[in-house]
């Protein structure tokens, strides 16, 4: 038996407005496993992530990560095991360069200067972004910033990776070119999307989240062809669309 | 996309390019200084040869300087005009209906253009010859205070960001028919679009904390720089801060 990377029970959040986000959340992810987090829009699939890592906490401290409870002592140590990859590469790319982004991550680890160099440069080699050290991330493509995102974090050697949309805005062949990426990583994966494509190619289990809740959790094979299943929750045409469609 | 790059010519070889950002921008911002200070015509107009040199030399094309002049004369020529009017010393050398300039008017308007100008001008060879991230780095390591340099990084790295968010927002108002001009409508429109801007940097901002937390900051932003500080860097910032002393001094 796997030992747990994740693992949540009874994870509940409501919003500063009231709207609630998160309802009873109960999972266990295993090391080295690769899960599609997928649901519609508004799922609560983004607020379940930014739990992964601490940026949102539950009082309760029922979020675990490698056996540590999230809290004030374990926060270092999480984000370095955790690494978050968010949804517009705009936003993780802040630094005004891409090594000093790449590089952002291990010098707040308080590495030493060559260290840092040497993390820096070799998780870019790995995203296929060698070379592009001094280019200033908003002259590169949605693909090329989402490759730097992915070095960003790898630099960190997290043992979990931890992804928001992945393949949003990315053209078939720089979607296919990042999911040969992303198969490439051995470490926990966390994929959150709602493209089923990708997640088929990259997931062995799928969890739905639907308003908050997880309606199922099961092998991608079994998941993904449960076309009433993902009919209920918005992620399949229903049937009367269908028809219409083959009407016209 | 046409962006504002104030870095584009920091590609070409020149001394002012090989100096070492650091000691450049100390000695070309005590020459500012010292040319803002400068309370004689004839040395201004020293001090603005010696800025359209420094350009020269720094290969920058005197056309990129110029475009950018255009913006900077729209605040100093009318502040020139109206000193030419207003201030009245010495013989009268014109009179137009109710106005009248006097020699006095005449050298302290020229003299505050010249100085605006010299003092513009020497940005360039300051800013332009070297990207402007190494730039901020001079800036960190020259102390300046880690707020100040923080907000030019963040401000350089998404004023493009938010350029393309405005003109997202244009075009799509464009398509829904809206023309602009002069009218309440226009004013209201643009109101709502800048508050909506607002909001989505705020946003944004919320979400770019988010991403550094995850990477472990923890109210330190750091880069790693080498910089070099060679016997010539230090002879070329002597060089210009002895002429900034004398600009002021003779």
């Amino acid at each position: 038996m796997r030992e747990k990377a994740i693992s949540i029970a009874n994870l509940s959040y409501t919003y500063p407005d009231g709207t609630p986000g998160l309802q009873g959340i109960c999972v266990d992810i295993l090391r080295g496993e690769s899960v599609g987090v997928i649901g519609p829009n508004g799922a609560g699939k983004t607020t379940l992530l930014l739990h992964l890592n601490g940026i949102f906490v539950s009082k309760n401290g029922n979020v675990e990560i490698l056996g540590k409870k999230i809290g004030k002592e374990s926060i270092k140590g999480i984000r370095r095991d955790v690494g978050l990859i968010f949804q517009d590469p705009d936003d993780q790319l802040f630094m005004p360069t891409v090594f000093d982004d790449v590089a952002f991550g291990p010098i707040n680890m308080g590495l030493p200067r060559e260290e840092v160099i040497r993390r820096a440069t070799q998780a870019l080699r790995w995203v296929g972004m060698d070379g592009y050290e001094k280019r200033l991330p908003h002259h590169l493509s949605v693909g090329e910033k989402k490759r730097i995102a992915i070095a960003a974090v790898l630099s960190l050697n997290p043992e979990i990776l931890v992804i928001d949309e992945p393949t949003s805005n990315l053209d078939p062949r720089a979607k296919w070119g990042f999911i040969e990426l992303l198969r490439g990583l051995t470490m926990t994966r966390i994929i959150a999307s709602h493209d089923l494509e990708m997640v088929q190619a990259l997931c062995e289990r799928v969890i739905i989240l639907d308003k908050g809740q997880i309606v199922a959790d099961g092998p991608t094979e079994r998941i993904l062809v449960d076309v009433e299943l993902l009919q209920a929750h918005g992620l399949a045409p229903d049937n009367q669309a269908g028809q219409s469609h083959k009407q016209h | 996309m046409e962006y504002p790059q104030i870095d584009r010519y920091a590609g070409l070889a020149s001394p002012i390019h090989r100096w070492d950002p650091r000691a450049k921008l100390v000695a070309i911002l005590g020459l500012i200084f010292s040319v803002v200070l400068i309370t004689d015509l004839k040395m201004a107009m020293v001090g603005l040869a010696v800025a359209i040199l420094l350009v020269l030399v720094s290969r920058i094309p005197f056309r990129f300087v110029l475009g950018h002049l255009a913006g900077v004369s729209f605040f100093i020529l009318p502040l020139s005009v109206i000193i030419l009017f207003s201030y009245h010393q010495g013989d009268e050398i014109a009179r137009f209906a109710f106005l009248t300039v006097t020699s006095g008017g005449l050298e302290h308007a020229s003299l505050i253009a010249v100085r605006a100008f010299a003092a513009v001008i020497l940005i360039f060879p300051m800013i332009s010859t070297v990207r402007f991230d190494v730039t901020m780095k001079a800036l960190e390591r020259l102390r300046v205070p880690v707020r100040l340099v923080r907000m030019i990084m963040f401000t350089y790295r998404y004023i493009f960001v938010l350029i393309e968010e405005v003109q997202r927002m244009l075009r799509a108002l464009t398509s829904r028919g809206f023309t602009g001009g002069m009218n309440i409508r226009t004013l209201i429109t643009t109101g709502k679009l800048i508050g909506m801007l607002f909001v989505r940097t705020l946003e944004r901002a919320e979400r770019v904390y988010r991403a550094m937390l995850s990477r472990g900051y923890e109210g330190n932003l750091q880069t790693l720089v080498e910089f070099k500080m060679r016997k010539t860097d230090l002879l070329k910032a002597a060089v210009l801060i002895a002429i900034a002393v004398a600009l002021n001094v003779l």
